[in-house]
């Protein structure tokens, strides 16, 4: 049983807690452009949408990495782990991944991609909508499912 | 510097110049940043004689130590300079992206000088900063202004702007930031159009630091628990919005009807937050580092106001709405729309076309002055024309953009301005409300509610309650409420934090994030400090203790119904404890030993 | 007698206002029976154990009952009962 982050768009106000949460916990300071999630907002629209790399099981990424710097995990179930030491910052997963969830960091030299931050997500605990969740592959969807069946529940129930 | 950057920027648009300044520490220190730094620069280096929409006076936009960071709901940044509407010191605070961007870019403050020769725009990219032709952009609204703006500068730029209003510097006009968030009162908008500066664009990559990360941290999580187990910061607002005012104060019978000709409107529930939820709502949508959600994303279906955007707050849903005796809220909401995207204040707009409806129904002004207009109470179709063409600085529209003082004295009746010092105020009776009345009467930029919120006493309940109706202990409950926001604004925090956390709370993350040790006592004082340096500013103005007033109707008239008929505020009876408490004189002059407390000169 | 539901408690109540023929004598009894016809989570609403909930606020003509009475305040036939969530604006 793996844990998955999992993105709810429609609950997603804009307020990029996120953003703050994953860079203070990766550098302890405020630098959004440093936020391995990135959530983005169409004014007119008045929606956005947070992104950060999705952990693929077959990830481009790890097939294009030179090194075996980007791995899968072998600790921890649903990751694809980044060895700060053996890569060599030749970009090429960042060119490899086709939701640009991994991107290098010029100012730090680093390559910048979801870690899950040791299995509890800063993400998570700071999102106050909602809009990330850190859940059981199994629950992944649960919430959203269960919000649709609970409108026919409303419609079938009994009225006493 | 740890919160603050510790770089201010100046941009001279006269001369085309751009300098760099060190954030002098002390100030910081002593002021904070946003409302309370933005005053200190306006006094000392503008000239109170400067006419407001020439090229002597400033417009300063300024974030706060606590923007950019994730203490809870505390990404504002006020924009600072002498108002035209009224000539005070001006301080119009917005949420938003802007603000947070500022900081990352590297600046605690933006400082504007002088005048474009022609239509520009500023873009500021980190330390790379650019004044650029804005020919092809002067006369959008603000949306396509911003998505313009874009196009040229990065396409995740956070712009602020000014609309058509700004342009022909109507005295209402106002600066939007991310196309939906006002800096919304006194002109500011018309000092921006005056320097023919159309919009600032800003891309900040940098970061704001904190002096001690885990107490910040702890701090953050204690203030976040505080502000969502409370009711409203914690629910209410996200669900409902602002705009769940609207029953309740007509409930209590203070919600301004008519132009303040009466206090309670029987159907005031189908503009409330309840019918926006069931009606228009599309979802919430909360500023930066947000926590509290109260925005509103909405659309209008009916095709005779379609649109889409945010909004209505209570204030604007009042001033087109109860204000105007009309009770349709899809007109009330397209109003809204059309002041976003005109950039134009909404409460002094809604309460201006209220105005005129008196006039017009009282026979002062006909049809011949509205451009052949109906100009009466509830007529719905007349609000949102006069809307549009007050933006277009159209025909009538033109006067109603000056607002309601210039207006009505122009007709020769200045006493159905409802005004204080000019600036129109805003959706709480005080004849219901007593003590919002004395926060309206000496409020430092005319009326306003913010300043001094003491509804949420008075009405709301909130960790305290004071009868509205009885006017003892309100000069202490104001100079409190005056006090503690004034820190608070210039901090970068927002206000509806206060529905969660107070001045421990906030003095404590200031600290942690700036690594100067602040008390309870030192945040209040910091707060007295900054009201105060507005009020000397304001006496400079010419604005007397007999300014510290309200219109006659709501001393003299009583509410006709509702549960606060009868009413009046009786202000003589907490005005001069007010002074007392503030440490001036009788003539609301701050006298020399209070000054010297707080170090103002 | 006029009782008036906003906001959330709307939720609880499935309506917006209800009209009483007979006036009970106090707030008290009018909350109790009103929990009694509407549930759990009106009474919750209302009530904290004994006492008024400090969350709600309710208005009797217009005045809030803080300063009238509380749970005491008597009611009669012709008033107008507001019952609110903490709410909040600007």
């Amino acid at each position: 049983m793996a844990k998955v982050l999992m993105i709810h768009p429609d609950k997603c106000t804009g307020c990029h807690n996120c953003e703050l949460a994953c860079s203070f916990e990766h550098e302890g300071q405020f630098r959004p452009a440093a936020s391995r999630v990135q959530a983005y907002t169409w004014e007119r629209e008045g929606m956005t949408v947070p992104m950060m790399c999705q952990q693929c099981d077959d990830a481009a990424c790890v097939k294009v990495c030179p090194t075996g710097a980007m791995h899968r995990s072998a600790t921890r179930a649903n990751l694809v782990d980044w060895n700060e030491q053996v890569c060599i910052r030749c970009k090429m997963c960042t060119v490899a991944c086709p939701f640009g969830n991994a991107r290098y960091d010029a100012a730090s030299s680093s390559i910048f991609k979801c870690d899950t931050c040791q299995g509890a997500p800063e993400c998570v605990t700071f999102c106050p909508s909602g809009a990330l969740e850190f859940v059981d592959d199994e629950q992944q969807v649960r919430s959203r499912k269960k919000a649709y069946a609970a409108k026919f529940r409303e419609a079938f129930q009994e009225v006493s | 510097m740890f919160g603050w950057t510790g770089t201010i920027l100046r941009v001279d648009l006269t001369k085309g110049t751009i300098t760099r300044e060190a954030t002098d520490p002390k100030l910081a220190r002593d002021y904070l940043g946003a409302r309370g730094l933005g005053g200190h620069i306006l006094r000392s280096e503008v000239d109170p004689k400067t006419d407001s929409l020439g090229p002597d006076n400033k417009l300063v936009f300024a974030p706060g130590p606590f923007t950019g960071t994730f203490a809870p709901s505390a990404g504002r940044f006020n924009v600072v300079t002498k108002g035209p509407l009224n000539g005070v010191l001006a301080a119009s605070n917005s949420g938003g992206s802007f603000g947070p961007e500022l900081k990352y870019a590297g600046y605690d403050a933006l400082i504007i000088e002088g005048k474009a020769a022609k239509p520009v725009y500023l873009w500021i990219k980190d330390d790379q900063i650019e004044i650029r032709d804005a020919a092809a952009i002067w006369g959008h609204n603000t949306l396509d202004t911003t998505d313009l703006v874009r196009a040229e500068t990065d396409e995740d730029a956070k712009v602020s702007c000014i609309g058509p209003a700004g342009e022909h510097q109507a005295l209402l006009a106002c600066i939007m930031n991310e196309m939906h968030r006002a800096a919304g009162r006194t002109g500011v908008g018309a000092v921006m159009g005056s320097k023919n500066l159309k919009a600032i664009a800003v891309s900040g990559s940098g970061a704001v630091k904190v002096a001690d990360p885990e107490r910040f941290k702890a701090a953050v999580m204690k203030a976040r628990k505080l502000i969502q187990a409370h009711p409203v910061g914690g629910a209410g607002l996200k669900a409902y919005g602002t705009d769940v005012l609207v029953n309740i104060l007509n409930q209590v019978g203070a919600l301004p009807t008519r132009n303040y000709q009466d206090g309670y409107f029987p159907t005031a529930d189908k503009t409330g937050g309840e019918s926006l939820a069931a009606k228009q709502l599309v979802r919430p949508k909360g500023c930066f580092s947000c926590i509290i959600s109260c925005g509103r994303v909405t659309k209008v279906d009916n095709p005779a106001y379609a649109g889409y955007g945010e909004g209505p707050e209570y204030e604007s849903a009042w001033g087109f709405g109860s204000d105007c005796g009309i009770d349709d809220l899809d007109a009330i909401t397209k109003a809204n729309f059309l002041c976003n995207e005109y950039g134009i204040d909404t409460i002094s707009l809604g309460s201006t076309i209220a105005c005129a409806m008196e006039l017009f129904e009282r026979g002062f002004i006909t049809a011949k002055d509205t451009d052949g207009v109906q100009l009466t109470f509830g007529n719905v179709a007349a609000m949102v024309e006069m809307t549009r063409k007050a933006g277009e600085g159209e025909g009538f529209g033109a006067k109603l953009a000056q607002g309601s003082y210039r207006l009505a004295e122009s007709y020769g009746h200045p006493e159905y301005s409802m005004t204080c010092k000019k600036q129109e105020m805003p959706a709480y009776d005080p004849r219901g409300v007593q003590g919002i009345g004395l926060n309206y009467a000496t409020g430092n930029r005319g009326g306003c509610h913010v300043r001094g919120y003491t509804i949420a006493i008075e009405v709301l309940q909130n960790g305290a309650v004071m009868d509205p109706r009885i006017t003892e202990g309100k000069a202490g409950l104001d100079i409190t409420f005056q006090n503690l926001t004034a820190a608070l604004d210039s901090a970068g925090a927002c206000l509806f934090s206060t529905f969660g956390i107070g001045a421990p709370e906030l003095a404590e993350m200031l600290s942690a994030v700036t690594g100067v040790e602040y008390s309870v006592d030192e945040f209040m004082k910091i707060g007295e400090r900054i009201w105060n340096q507005e009020r000397l500013w304001n006496l400079t103005q010419g604005y007397t203790t007999a300014d510290d007033t309200l219109p006659e109707r709501l001393l003299k008239d009583p509410i006709k119904t509702g549960p606060a008929k009868g009413e009046v505020n009786r202000l003589g009876e907490m005005l001069p404890e007010y002074y007392q408490l503030r440490g001036w004189d009788d003539k609301g002059v701050p006298s020399k030993a209070k000054l010297k407390e707080l170090s103002l000169n | 007698m006029t009782v008036r539901f906003f906001a959330t408690i709307r939720t609880y109540t499935g309506e917006t206002e209800r009209r009483l023929d007979d006036a009970p004598a106090t707030l008290r009894e009018l909350l109790t029976a009103l929990a009694a016809r509407y549930g759990t989570l009106f009474r919750r609403a209302a009530f904290a154990g004994a006492d008024l909930n400090p969350e709600i606020i309710i208005l009797v003509n217009g005045r809030n009952v803080l300063y009238l009475r509380g749970l005491d305040t008597a009611l009669s036939q012709d008033d107008e009962v507001s019952i609110f969530p903490m709410v909040a604006g600007g």
